[in-house]
């Protein structure tokens, strides 16, 4: 019983990772706390569930697109949202506050399209592979198959590609950037493409598992941004750490106490390292964590 | 008529919210996204101290607050040395847990259940059933709180905390504690919020914890973004904008099914148009920059 | 008896050691200047005494009391006032507010002395009034006393910070930098009133680049370079120092 909590675990950890891994490029790049993010989780599951479901397209067709749209889509709201607030010299909490009302916006428009109850794309009994004692789902495989490729590709991608370079010079120094002539608006449009598509992906997985509704975007959001934060701001791998460590604890909690306290013990656990340890598991502590005058 | 007053008893309890969380952002420029975690625990603590106890409204209304400001304490002291992002993720946090707890601790609450039948309060053996009756109850004591609102804020302290806004450093530099000031505002909001509560579960006279949500905490916070943040008429525009607003649609004839998700758009509409092109709201003294 | 002292300080940022075990003393009725490059580490000694910067090694004393490690705001209680290089002024206050929070003990300051003790909250607040309205024409910003402190030229803030800062009436000023950026017509009056706090009694740490500033002003100096003190003694003898000329003067 444990071991399959702990692989369901494990493996919901592989989607919230997805997710973080796309927050977590956007944020640690541009210092954007994109609410937005699952707004884009959204509207991706239900054009996924458009394609594939209503219009009856291949599989591979509707993933193509959805994952196309909402990379179009994060690019766009990056130019007509945060960028015209960044050039007016704004502090981060306007773009915070912007985005929530974006994603207000977005869901509830699709709420109005779609209605608010809960859609299945896959309906039926999905295919299971067993181990052992251990059951798992055809989604929950391929949310491992995808987080490990789109993880190795990202990895290489930071450490290898020039891209990769500029990004991290991004992350580490916003402002040394544009005096070394780096042109950062080439690099958020990949950033913001780039992490909403892996949003999408989440999202389409789990549409696949378990359906979707206008809601899901929320918990898709704040998830991302506690692993980000518990698991360290800085880096990326933070980010995954903080989305496995995530999973196993809700988990834990599901084992242990019950499924309905888990967001409390999420929440919990943010506060705990906001308090205590800001910079999360793995990251360092900045120079500007100390008073600057 | 009756409609009537019970839109101006929202709009009441709105403004007591409003400007108490004006005090945080417009004043202290502190994001705090857990008004609403404030609001319902002064609600479920008040209505529970009539129901366990058999109290009636005024000594409900103390325990209410005062419950509420102790808790206010556990959050603000460990959160209000964080800056900027990590203070709203904290309060964001908060909210989150409160919500959680009124939802799952069925015991005390009754979690999704509800608390049902709450009775009008009875002042001198008068009972404020009448929807005419709770509107002049509710908005006497809404005037009475914007009337403290305003001598707090308009005072060495309201400028201490406009000030704190302005340059952390500074404030320090002139020897006054930031901390307490940031905390003492928190516990003020919070008490002003639990006010809002118990006269919100009068009001309805049910009380159950989806009424006091993360969004429920945005509401409030794009009241002030919208109609405006630091002064007194800002906050009460956005109210009387904000919680007319669902009513003018349902006028306008707006299908019941499509209408609240309609005002949830306009709503988040509003907040980018305003922040993108008039930071300072409606009437705002403070712009968010 | 030295009214501030710093016993042996050292502080480092990063693995770069900005401070290298100073050691400084402040008497009253005296004004001593802090001089040096830029980056020596002037601004850091005075965070350090403030509180904002906590030292790694060493203890600073002030009227006898150890201060180390004490925050900002008690550190300006016992009587330490502080003038910042870049400003920091309240931007979206009024000139007059800005000094008006700078006023120890306000009544008002309570939020439930505000509410209940409304009378006499205002009787306190027209007294500081009128006494804010006196600085500011002492430095000449009484005419713009309700425009926004954002809206002044930058020589008008620095003046405004020097009023704010009197405002605290401390018994020790640390002031960095207060004639730069402020018109040469009025710094002979600024440097008028560093002197004059001085022989009333106070004690005054004063950095400066300014030379005729630190002959004309100071009582003693210390030469500060890299994190150390090279030299010190009364302005001239600092100034005469062969190393100081070489580094410093160029000469």
């Amino acid at each position: 019983m444990l071991v399959q909590l702990l692989a369901n675990g494990i493996l919901s950890g592989c989607i919230y990772a997805l997710i973080a891994l796309g927050f977590g490029l956007i944020y640690t790049t541009t210092r954007t706390f994109h609410f937005a993010h699952g707004a884009i989780y959204t509207l991706s599951a239900y054009l996924f569930y458009t394609f594939y479901s209503l219009y009856a397209w291949p599989v591979w067709v509707a993933v193509i697109l959805a994952t196309a749209a909402a990379a179009l889509a994060g690019i766009l709201i990056d130019r007509v949202i945060y960028l015209p607030l960044i050039r007016r010299g704004s502090s981060r909490l306007v773009p915070l506050l912007s985005s929530t009302g974006l994603y207000i916006v977005i869901v509830n428009f699709i709420a109005i399209v779609f209605g608010n109850n809960t859609k299945i794309p896959s309906p039926g009994v999905q295919p299971t592979l067993v181990i052992g004692t251990l059951v798992l789902t055809r989604s929950q495989l391929l949310a491992l198959g995808s987080f490990v490729v789109l993880f190795v590709f990202v990895l290489v991608m930071l450490r290898t590609t020039s891209l990769g370079r500029k990004i991290r010079a991004l992350r580490d120094d916003p402002e040394l950037v544009s005096a070394l002539g780096i042109n950062p608006l080439k690099t958020r449009t990949i950033v913001f493409g780039f992490g909403s598509s892996l949003a999408a992906i989440a999202a389409i997985i789990s549409a696949l598992d378990v359906g979707i509704d206008p809601n899901i975007g929320l918990a898709a959001t704040l998830t991302s941004a506690v692993a980000l934060f518990v698991g360290g701001v800085g880096i990326l791998e933070g980010a995954v750490f903080g989305a496995f460590l995530l999973g196993t604890l809700q988990a834990l909690t599901i084992w242990q106490v019950s499924a309905r306290w888990q967001d409390a013990v999420t929440f919990l656990l943010l506060l705990f390292f906001l308090t205590f340890r800001p910079q999360g598991v793995l990251g360092r502590r900045h120079r500007s964590d100390e008073v600057a005058v | 008529m009756n409609y009537l007053f019970q839109v101006l008893t929202i709009i009441s309890i709105y403004s007591i919210l409003a400007l108490s969380l004006n005090l945080l952002i417009g004043y202290t420029g502190l994001l705090s996204l857990s008004h609403a975690a404030f609001y319902g625990i002064g609600a479920y603590i008040g209505t529970l101290s009539g129901i366990v106890f058999g109290l009636s409204f005024f000594p409900c209304l103390l325990l209410a607050i005062a419950g509420t400001v102790a808790i206010s304490f556990v959050v603000s002291l460990p959160s209000l040395r964080l800056k900027g992002d990590y203070f709203v993720l904290a309060s964001l946090s908060f909210q989150t847990i409160v919500f959680v707890v009124l939802y799952n601790w069925i015991a005390v609450t009754r979690g999704p259940f509800g608390l049902t039948n709450i009775a009008r309060p009875t002042l001198f053996g008068f009972s404020l059933s009448s929807d005419f009756a709770y509107f002049v109850f509710s908005g006497i004591i809404a005037l009475a709180c914007l009337g403290l609102l305003y001598l707090i804020g308009h005072s060495p302290f309201g400028r201490l905390l406009k000030a704190v806004r302005e340059d952390e450093i500074a404030v320090s530099a002139l020897g006054k504690d930031i901390t307490r000031l940031k905390v003492t505002a928190f516990a003020i909001a919070a008490g002003f919020a639990a006010v809002a509560g118990l006269l919100f579960a009068g009001h309805v006279r049910y009380l159950d914890p989806t009424s006091f949500t993360l969004l429920e905490s945005v509401f409030v916070v794009s009241i002030i973004i919208i109609g405006g943040a630091g002064n007194v008429s800002g906050p009460l525009i956005g109210t009387v904008l904000l919680v007319t607003l669902p009513e003018v649609l349902r006028f306008v004839g707006i299908p019941y099914t499509i209408a609240p998700n309609l005002r949830q758009i306009i709503y988040g509409l509003l907040i980018i148009l305003v922040l993108r092109f008039k930071p300072q709201g409606i009437s705002g003294e403070y712009g968010f920059e | 008896m030295s009214v501030l002292v710093l016993d042996h300080v050292s502080k480092a940022f990063d693995g770069i050691q900005a401070v290298k075990d100073v050691s400084l003393t402040f008497e009253h009725n005296a004004v001593t200047a802090l001089i040096g490059p830029n980056g020596a580490g002037k601004t850091t000694l005075f965070n350090l005494i403030c509180g904002f910067v906590h030292p790694d090694e060493g203890a600073i004393y002030y009227q006898g009391k150890n201060i180390t490690g004490l925050p900002p705001w008690r550190v300006t209680r016992m009587g330490i006032g502080r003038l910042f290089q870049d400003v920091h002024l309240f931007d979206r206050l009024t000139v007059r507010e800005n000094i008006l929070t700078a006023f120890q003990n306000q009544t008002g300051e309570n939020p439930l002395k505000a509410v209940l003790l409304r009378r006499r909250m205002l009787r306190e607040e027209r007294s500081h009034n009128r006494r804010a309205l006196e600085l500011l024409d002492f430095v000449g910003l009484a005419d713009k006393a309700d425009d926004l402190a954002e809206n002044l030229s930058y020589g008008q803030q620095k003046l405004l910070a020097v009023a704010r800062v009197l405002a605290v009436d401390a018994d020790t000023l640390l002031l960095d930098e207060p004639t730069a950026g402020v018109s040469p017509a009025l710094i002979p009056d600024l440097l008028d009133l560093i002197r004059k706090l001085a022989t009333s009694g106070k004690a005054i740490a004063l950095i400066e680049h300014n030379m005729n500033a630190v002959t004309n002003s100071a009582d003693r100096a210390y030469y500060i370079a890299d994190g150390e003190v090279v030299s010190h003694g009364s302005p001239n003898e600092v100034l005469g120092n062969p190393t100081v000329r070489m580094h410093y003067i160029g000469i």
